[in-house]
């Protein structure tokens, strides 16, 4: 899961970066606010987290912006104010959600969840497709009933392949999703994940089709 | 010991001062009437002296006096007057030989006294008294008359005079009091204005219909509210950005230590987030330093604590000396020609080293390696100049804004050091200017033109 993060406190930025890492996402970070605006029409996001106070170009003028061009990516606001007016604002301009510092890891992870949830049109937070369950907010993936460990990416992959179910993802856009700007990407890593993604959960979890990509289909 | 209201006071004022005035004058009228009195009763006691004088009074005995006794009380009854008037006739031995039956018969023969006004006390009585010698010089006579009568005479026609002028005191003294009373309702209404105000009220009173004399106070006094409405509304707003500004540190801080927790197994993302910990830390104290600096600017600078005349060049070279080792460290080196004409002369040195102390901690933290910082005390100018770096107009215009701090810093920092600057000149009458220099990114601290 791709996530563009624009955030000028560097040590704020920081810790979201990695941290969110940690927690299985991909996160691009930008400090300014017209970098952060170009860099959404780029790649393939998520969501995004603004933050409202950016030098550059202000988090209002570019959600605004933004849908206005017709972008309708999830973008949680991230306010130092405590201002119900700049929520509102926000929240009237497109934004989906608000966070109001300071505030913690988990709870950017949980809303960037939900965020990602109600995009995709899912309504129950697991997500459960051939005998394997999946909890976006944990991590945790199960194999009929049994805790299964997967590498960050391999989750990463798993996350994207089932948020987009019944759809074909070509590699490229698989890789994409799973990787930042910052990350060295190896030829065939896509294919690895998915080499031990079936050795993990199953030959039939993902389905390739061929010169195309992958899928997960519905039985 | 409370003094008393001022309403209070002026009207004891006016009714003492009329009071007086009134007696006074009534001591002057009764004092007049009597010598009035005197003067009249003198004459009259003189014409009837002359006419008993001009009487003859040889052969009268004191069977005489029988009969006349009877006529003189008839008289006396008839006119039903007593004008306290008594007479008698001595001879030449000084004995009476005729009286009028009353007073009279006590009066004391005085042989100096003839054709004078003599007083003489008779029967525990003050009686004035003239003696005159018959037109034959055989017999003296005297007529008297009592002096309180010729007191009450008087007094009754003080009493007479001053009556009138006592109703009209009476009617002046009620008008002050009603008048006074109406004067000082707008400031009885004001004082009862002001009382019932909560204490955090800090409108301005109304102006209308106030007399000229309060006017200028309640002006004076709705400045002076109108500025203490200003600094608490900045006190308040100074207390509010510090609390926002503090969030971010505090944010900072909590996601790093979740990062911590997260990178239990992978060390170097922990010691990262450990360093990054660090920063966050020693950023929240410089900015609770810095917004600690900037509020006791802000109180202590209504009076000036400690004037005194400012070695610049000393405080220059004790902030280098503090600067030194951070800017070995960058490869930073210092340029400094501090003994010209400084922007003030007279200060507190504490002040004026806080405040070049920001400008060379700026200079050298957001210069790049290698840089030059230049200190310039010239022509009534200081300068700090540090080369290779420069700000945007946009990040030019907000600098020394609270808070401000431009995109992207590395360095840490609170986003106060200008605006303590700022403050601080602005304190001795100069005033901060930025602009990109050919030679780099150049402060100014001049004196305000007039």
């Amino acid at each position: 899961m791709r996530i563009l993060l624009i955030e000028d406190d560097t040590l704020i930025g920081d810790g979201l970066k990695i941290g969110l890492e940690k927690l299985g996402f991909t996160v691009d970070w930008f400090t300014d606010g017209l970098d952060g605006q170009e860099a959404l029409y780029q790649a393939p996001y998520e969501a995004v987290i603004l933050d409202l106070g950016l030098p550059g170009r202000d988090g209002l003028s570019i959600l605004k912006h933004w849908r206005n061009s017709r972008r309708n990516e999830p973008v949680l606001i991230l306010t130092a104010r405590g201002d119900v007016d700049q929520r509102i604002a926000g929240l009237n301009s497109g934004a989906d959600d608000y966070l109001g510092k300071p505030f913690s890891l988990l709870e950017v992870q949980a809303r960037l969840n939900a965020l990602i949830r109600r995009q995709t049109g899912q309504l129950s937070p697991q997500i459960f497709y051939r005998g394997v369950s999946f909890d976006p907010q944990t991590k945790k993936v199960c194999k009929d009933g049994k805790e299964v460990t997967l590498a960050p990416r391999e989750t990463a992959l798993l996350e994207l392949l089932l948020h987009n179910k019944n759809k074909v993802l070509s590699k490229e856009t698989i890789e994409n999703k799973i990787y930042s700007w910052d990350d060295d990407v190896q030829s065939n890593a896509v294919e690895v994940h998915v080499h031990h993604l079936r050795k993990k959960l199953g030959r039939d979890i993902v389905k390739t089709i061929n010169k195309i990509g992958y899928i997960m289909e519905d039985v | 010991m409370k003094k008393l209201s001022l309403r209070l006071r002026l009207i004891i004022f006016f009714t003492g001062i009329s009071c007086l005035i009134w007696a006074i004058a009534g001591f002057v009228s009764w004092h007049e009437s009597r010598d009035k009195a005197d003067e009249f009763f003198d004459t009259y006691q003189m014409v009837l002296a002359r006419q008993l004088a001009a009487a003859d009074w040889n052969g009268v005995s004191p069977s005489l006096q029988q009969i006349t006794n009877h006529l003189i009380d008839n008289i006396k009854n008839a006119e039903d007057e007593d004008e306290a008037i008594g007479f008698a006739v001595f001879n030449q031995d000084g004995r009476i030989i005729f009286h009028d039956n009353e007073n009279g018969r006590y009066f004391h023969f005085d042989n100096q006294a003839e054709g004078r006004f003599v007083d003489l006390r008779i029967d525990d009585e003050d009686w004035r008294i003239v003696f005159l010698r018959s037109a034959d010089g055989k017999f003296m006579i005297a007529v008297g008359q009592e002096l309180e009568y010729r007191d009450d005479i008087a007094w009754d026609m003080a009493e007479e005079f001053m009556l009138p002028w006592g109703f009209g005191l009476f009617a002046l003294l009620t008008l002050i009091i009603i008048m006074i009373s109406l004067e000082f309702a707008p400031l009885r209404k004001l004082a009862a204005n002001l009382s019932a105000r909560r204490s955090d009220d800090l409108s301005p009173l109304p102006e209308t219909n106030l007399p000229q004399e309060i006017l200028p106070l309640i002006r004076a006094l709705n400045r002076q509210l109108s500025q203490v409405e200003d600094l608490l509304r900045r006190e308040r707003s100074f207390i509010s950005d510090s609390a926002h500004e503090l969030r971010s540190p505090l944010t900072a801080l909590k996601v790093q230590l979740e990062v911590v927790r997260l990178s239990a197994d992978d060390h170097t993302a922990r010691d990262n987030a450990l360093q990054k910990l660090e920063a966050g830390i020693e950023r929240s104290a410089r900015l609770v330093e810095q917004l600690l600096a900037l509020s006791r600017i802000e109180s202590s600078l209504g009076e000036d604590m400690d004037a005194q005349s400012l070695d610049w060049p000393q405080i220059i070279s004790e902030i280098i000396g503090e600067y030194e080792a951070p800017a070995a460290d960058k490869n930073i080196s210092f340029r400094c020609r501090p003994n010209g004409i400084p922007p003030f002369e007279n200060g507190n040195p504490v002040l004026c080293a806080l405040l070049v102390r920001n400008l060379v901690d700026n200079a050298v933290k957001y210069s790049p390696r290698g840089a030059h910082v230049e200190i310039t005390v010239r022509n009534g100018e200081l300068r700090v100049i540090n080369s290779g770096t420069s700000i945007t107009p946009d990040n030019l215009s907000r600098l020394g804004q609270r808070f401000f701090r431009p995109a992207g810093q590395k360095e840490t920092g609170s986003g106060l050091g200008l605006s303590i600057v700022s403050r601080i000149a602005s304190f001795y009458g100069c005033r901060i200017k930025f602009n990109n220099d050919k030679k780099g990114f150049c402060v100014s601290i001049t004196p305000l033109e007039d």
